[in-house]
């Protein structure tokens, strides 16, 4: 089951929101593990992109000052029905997540 | 049609500041937007906003709107929501004042018109104002408002 | 105690004694069912019924702190939890059957009184009864994680009907004296009934937090904390805290299932007759 999940809502403008939540630690790397007493590295995305139809519209910028297991949102004034929109993040250690949905 | 200036790493450079004060530019807007690394390692908001719109100004608007609770539930999942009704919106950036890293979190306008909303959960390590700035049409918003975070109460 | 027994008999509820529970009848638990519901509508002017099953959400005292909620709730952290939760429902068992089988009561008449045995049928004890039937393992960890999963999968599917569990016979009425009588009871060193906070000082502060109205308890559970989910194990059942509770009060815990906490849940469940289901939950 893919970890990260987009929600599409139709909002007050007659564009849609899009949110996407990430499962991802979001390590900020000052936080020391109980066990062994040392720091856990820094671990979190740091971007995050919003494509329509395959074009990127906007990059979400994240640190580690955001939430474990993300949330973003954003809305899109153009997308419409039949469109596809995907979310493509990218964290500090080069690892990757990805989700992508049709607007209905 | 106005050349665009691709560019690398924050929006601060000092070529667009230069060509756009020339009036070489339309809407500075990047073609492909990256990472900003020196606004996320920025310890204080005005280094942070110098890294990532190129000044510390802002101007508050009643255009852009922030909703939050006035006392967060739990300090490491703050949700927020940013919203504006100002065209031409190129970028939108969350400050936390008093964390030691302000700079939380931001959006960068890479092609087309957005909803001008930005949402997120944010780690906040004490009560603090909570800055949300708004780039549209080439002059950057702000609005502001304080959240406190508490320790305690009834948890079971 | 003056206050409460005032209270109490001001609310039209037999005052308790130290001694073993008094019969009590069908008439007199829809009175205290109509009393209760009407302390609560009468104390937060504004809100309905309706509006509890949102927990401190719902009192005009949380308002400050609302946001928290509506916002987690544009895309609530359990949504993804409740498709796996729904994988899990449809996963066979050895011998071909499933939870689609089992014999378990709408989601809105929990705790089911069963006369044969004198006993209170909760979701998590016939779950675990069907899985036993069935030749499976039952689940060990009722108060968390898979349970409170397959808990909220099952109920969810009963979202806006009324709670209205069954309380006609003797049987029946002697269990809700026994959580009468736990819910009114003052325990723990700190001395405290959960009427004292969730009846008496409901909307109130308690050091950082505000109290929560007892109209409403359990509706929309199991709850998805974000306080939880920081070391990992965000579901909990109505068991899971309940224990927390209690030892907030610095009592110890009974054990999930057990008497006490079935009684307990047996008469949090008669008091919300009427309010709709909406599970799961999201809290802080």
């Amino acid at each position: 089951m893919a970890s990260t999940k987009m929600k599409i809502k139709k909002n007050k403008t007659g564009g849609r929101d899009v949110m996407v939540l990430a499962k991802h630690p979001m390590e900020t790397g000052l936080r020391k593990d109980k066990k062994t007493g040392e720091k856990i590295p820094a671990h979190y995305i740091q971007t995050m992109d919003f494509s329509v139809n395959g074009a990127v519209v906007a990059q979400a910028n994240l640190g580690a000052g955001v939430s474990k297991n993300p949330l973003i949102g954003m809305s899109m004034a153009g997308a419409k029905s039949g469109d596809t929109i995907s979310v493509s993040w990218t964290d500090n250690k080069g690892e990757t997540g990805t989700v992508e949905k049709a607007v209905k | 049609m106005k050349r665009r200036i691709f560019l690398k790493g924050s929006m601060a450079a000092g070529a667009i500041a230069v060509a756009a004060g020339a009036g070489l530019l339309a809407p500075t807007r990047v073609l492909a937007a990256t990472w900003p690394e020196a606004a996320f390692t920025a310890k204080s908001e005005a280094d942070a906003l110098n890294a990532f719109f190129g000044s510390a100004d802002a101007q508050d608007s009643g255009d852009v709107t922030l909703k939050a609770p006035l006392q967060a539930e739990n300090g490491a999942v703050v949700p927020i929501k940013v919203m504006t009704s100002l065209a031409d919106v190129e970028a939108i950036a969350v400050v936390v004042a008093k964390n030691p890293s302000p700079f939380a979190t931001s959006l960068q306008i890479v092609a087309g018109s957005t909803g001008g909303m930005f949402s997120a959960r944010i780690k906040m390590g004490q009560t603090s104002p909570v800055n949300c700035y708004v780039k549209a049409g080439g002059k950057v918003y702000k609005t502001s408002q304080e959240i406190k975070v508490t320790v305690g109460g009834c948890g079971g | 105690m003056k206050k409460l027994v005032s209270l109490a008999v001001g609310m039209g509820m037999a005052v308790l004694t130290a001694s073993t529970a008094q019969a009590i009848s069908e008439a007199e638990i829809n009175n205290d069912i109509a009393e209760f519901q009407g302390f609560f509508l009468k104390r937060f002017p504004g809100t309905v019924l309706e509006d509890y099953v949102d927990g401190v959400n719902a009192l005009p005292q949380y308002a400050h702190r609302r946001a928290n909620w509506e916002l987690m709730m544009d895309f609530p952290p359990y949504e993804p939890e409740m498709e796996k939760a729904e994988e899990e429902w449809s996963v066979p068992f050895a011998n071909g059957k499933g939870f689609n089988d089992c014999d378990l009561a709408p989601a809105t008449t929990y705790p089911v009184y069963d006369g044969a045995s004198d006993d209170l049928r909760t979701l998590v004890a016939d779950l675990n009864a069907c899985l036993k039937a069935n030749g499976e393992k039952p689940i060990k960890n009722v108060k968390r994680g898979k349970m409170a999963r397959l808990i909220a999968h099952y109920k969810s599917q009963f979202n806006g009907k009324p709670m209205a569990v069954d309380f006609s016979t003797a049987g029946a009425q002697a269990w809700y004296e026994k959580g009468r009588q736990f819910y009114w009871a003052k325990r723990g060193q700190l001395n405290f009934s959960c009427a004292d906070c969730h009846v008496t000082n409901a909307g109130n502060s308690i050091r950082g937090d505000i109290l929560s109205a007892g109209l409403g308890h359990g509706v929309g559970f199991p709850v998805y904390r974000t306080k939880w989910s920081m070391s990992g194990k965000p579901w909990g059942t109505m068991h899971r805290r309940y224990g927390g509770c209690n030892k907030q009060v610095r009592a110890s815990p009974f054990k999930a299932q057990g008497t006490e906490y079935k009684a307990l849940e047996y008469y949090e469940a008669i008091m919300n007759t009427g309010v709709s289901l909406k599970v799961p939950s999201q809290r802080q």
